[in-house]
């Protein structure tokens, strides 16, 4: 605004208004000084840490560590990189529908006692420390059940691990279907069941899908849950009853050899390398697919 | 299935119509409606009149139990369509929606086609493509928007103006052949014009069905109800034909309502 039209505007307000204004704009603007600062306090770290884990695998980085086990103090990534895709999947085939069930109980049926119930278990099933579900899995399905350390037992153990991400970002997703369209598919003579398959499921789906590659990107990163379930191996796993190798093992198992042994950690570092990339790949993927979501619901409101 | 009999069937009529009977919801230690005792008669417009807050929403929910998905209310007394008590645990809400069917305050259509919204109701019980057909335009047609939408049925009904979604919601409810139509301030979201025609909708539809209309514009209740009931504060102060309450209120609170000391 320029001076001339302010002059202007100022005899329409009492000093007091006017000040009040200059003070919370001068606040506005700091806080617009300060953004660029907040930014570069988050982005430095991360830069730091890419730079750091790149310069220590890419010079020796080659293609041929995909396609090649590891070997005592050398070779590639291949055993563990099959393990951590087997894991996953495993884990998803039991996250992905208890997840979304979970979701629907608490963001579809919430008036239903069981929604509470669903919504609370999911919550303390979040807050529990990786660690615990790892020591559950080893007692429950390793020792008691008597999987042993297996793809299996791993497999189930990441399940549970990533099963509260699924439910809670599909509680979310189903809950922000405006009730007005519950409320008018239900008017209409649907069950809630109903209304969620023919309705809610397909606002929701990008946002649901969303929430499974969150799950996933948190999932390949954990280590906790595996070391006692999976264990380790250097092969890609050929049975479910067979101890199986991950990244985040391999990283765990190699990071901190004594120097000496340099071929070992630069494998864990690349290793590290991958696992960001894949990391980075799917929150790109949840980038896209919640911006999908708010345009497809923007586009309800009309 | 609700049996609908035809009422003539039932001789001597047990009862009324749609019979509310001592009536009460309360929300904690609030009460929201209280003793409300009502009959409402087929084909014929009954205006629910009221200032905003006073219950109307809560009151209309309950004639087809779309209020229990509404958490922490509390029901007391009954609700019966021909004598049969709509909360009965043996009678599923689902069935109930179907034979009382229910339009609300904002245009809700569904991101689908016009088509598929008029087909909801008659797609969930896997009707035959001929009926479906059959019972889309005739729904279409009741509702007034047969004529507007007939050359392009498969449009988004998302790209429809505000007053035809509205009569699309209408035509939503009506392709399940329900016997009483519930509207909670269908018009308030909506222009003079797209009011208008909801209003002439709902006066051809009382030639078939009984019709239940929240409105808090007492001219519109003038122009459309046959009979009114006024509800004030979860109260029902006075209803009886049309006239009647509105140019001989007996009641002040009526009085002062429609002469709009307040609204
Ligand atoms: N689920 C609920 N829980 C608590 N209070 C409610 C609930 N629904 C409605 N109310 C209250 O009941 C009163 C009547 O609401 P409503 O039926 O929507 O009135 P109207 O439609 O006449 O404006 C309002 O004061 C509202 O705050
Ligand atoms: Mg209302």
């Amino acid at each position: 605004m320029s001076a001339a039209s302010e002059t202007a505007w100022a005899e329409w307000f009492s000093p007091e208004e006017l000040g009040h204004f200059r003070r919370r704009r001068s606040i506005d603007r700091w806080f617009g000084r300060l953004l660029p600062v907040v930014f570069l306090v988050a982005i430095i770290p991360i830069l730091d840490l890419v730079y750091w884990v790149s310069q220590r695998s890419l010079p020796t980085f080659t293609w041929a560590i995909l396609t090649t086990n590891p070997t005592g103090n050398a070779g590639g990534l291949y055993g563990p990189l099959v393990g951590t895709v087997y894991l996953l999947l495993m884990g998803l085939a039991i996250a992905v529908p208890l997840g979304i069930l979970a979701g629907l109980a608490s963001g579809v049926f919430l008036p239903h006692p069981w929604g509470e119930v669903v919504r609370g278990a999911g919550d303390l099933l979040v807050g529990t420390p990786s660690v615990i579900l790892g020591y559950f899995g080893y007692f429950a399905l390793v020792l008691y059940l008597g999987w042993g350390a297996s793809l299996l037992a791993g497999g189930v153990t990441l399940g549970i691990f990533m099963l509260p991400y699924v439910a809670r970002t599909s509680d979310q997703a189903f809950s922000s279907v405006p009730t007005d369209l519950r409320d008018a598919a239900l008017g209409a003579g649907a069950r809630l069941r109903q209304y969620a398959a023919r309705i809610a499921f397909p606002i929701a789906l990008p946002q649901v899908l969303s929430g499974i590659f969150l799950a996933a990107a948190i999932g390949i990163g954990e280590t906790a849950p595996l070391l006692w379930t999976a264990l380790f191996s250097s092969y890609p796993p050929t049975q479910l009853s067979e101890p199986t190798g991950y990244l985040t093992g391999l990283i765990w198992n190699y990071f901190d050899e004594p120097p000496t042994f340099g071929t070992e950690v630069t494998l864990a570092f690349q290793a590290a390398l991958i696992l960001i990339a894949i990391v980075v790949a799917m929150n790109v993927i949840v980038r896209v697919l919640a911006e999908r979501s708010r345009r497809k619901l923007e586009g309800l409101y009309g | 299935m609700i049996a609908v009999p035809d009422p003539a069937s039932l001789a001597p009529a047990p009862a009324g119509f749609l019979e509310v009977d001592h009536l009460s919801v309360r929300a904690g230690a609030r009460t929201i409606l209280d003793d409300v005792t009502l009959n409402i008669p087929d084909r014929t417009v009954t205006g629910v009149l009221g200032p905003s807050g006073c219950g109307k929403t809560t009151f209309i929910r309950c004639l087809n139990r779309m209020v229990e998905l509404s958490r922490g209310l509390r029901l007391e007394g009954s609700v019966r369509l021909l004598g049969r008590d709509l909360y009965d645990r043996a009678i599923d809400p689902a069935l109930v929606r179907r034979r009382i069917g229910m339009v609300f305050q904002r245009p809700t259509v569904f991101p689908s086609s016009v088509f598929e919204n008029a087909a909801f109701g008659l797609r969930l019980v896997h009707a035959s493509e001929e009926e479906v057909d059959r019972r889309v335009e005739d729904a279409l047609r009741r509702s007034g928007l047969w004529d507007e939408v007939r050359d392009d049925l498969d449009r988004s009904a998302l790209s429809l103006s505000g007053g035809q979604q509205q009569r699309l919601c209408i035509a939503r409810a009506l392709a399940v052949e329900p016997r009483v139509l519930l509207l909670d301030e269908p018009t308030s979201n909506l222009d003079p014009q797209g009011t208008q025609r909801i209003e002439a909708t709902v006066r051809r539809l009382r030639e078939d069905i009984a019709i239940v209309i929240v409105t808090h514009n007492v001219g519109q209740a003038a122009r459309i109800s046959d009979r009114v009931a006024f509800l004030h504060a979860g109260r029902l102060v006075e209803v009886g034909p049309t006239a009647d309450i509105l140019e001989r209120p007996r009641e002040a609170l009526t009085e002062q309502f429609i002469t709009g000391r307040f609204s």
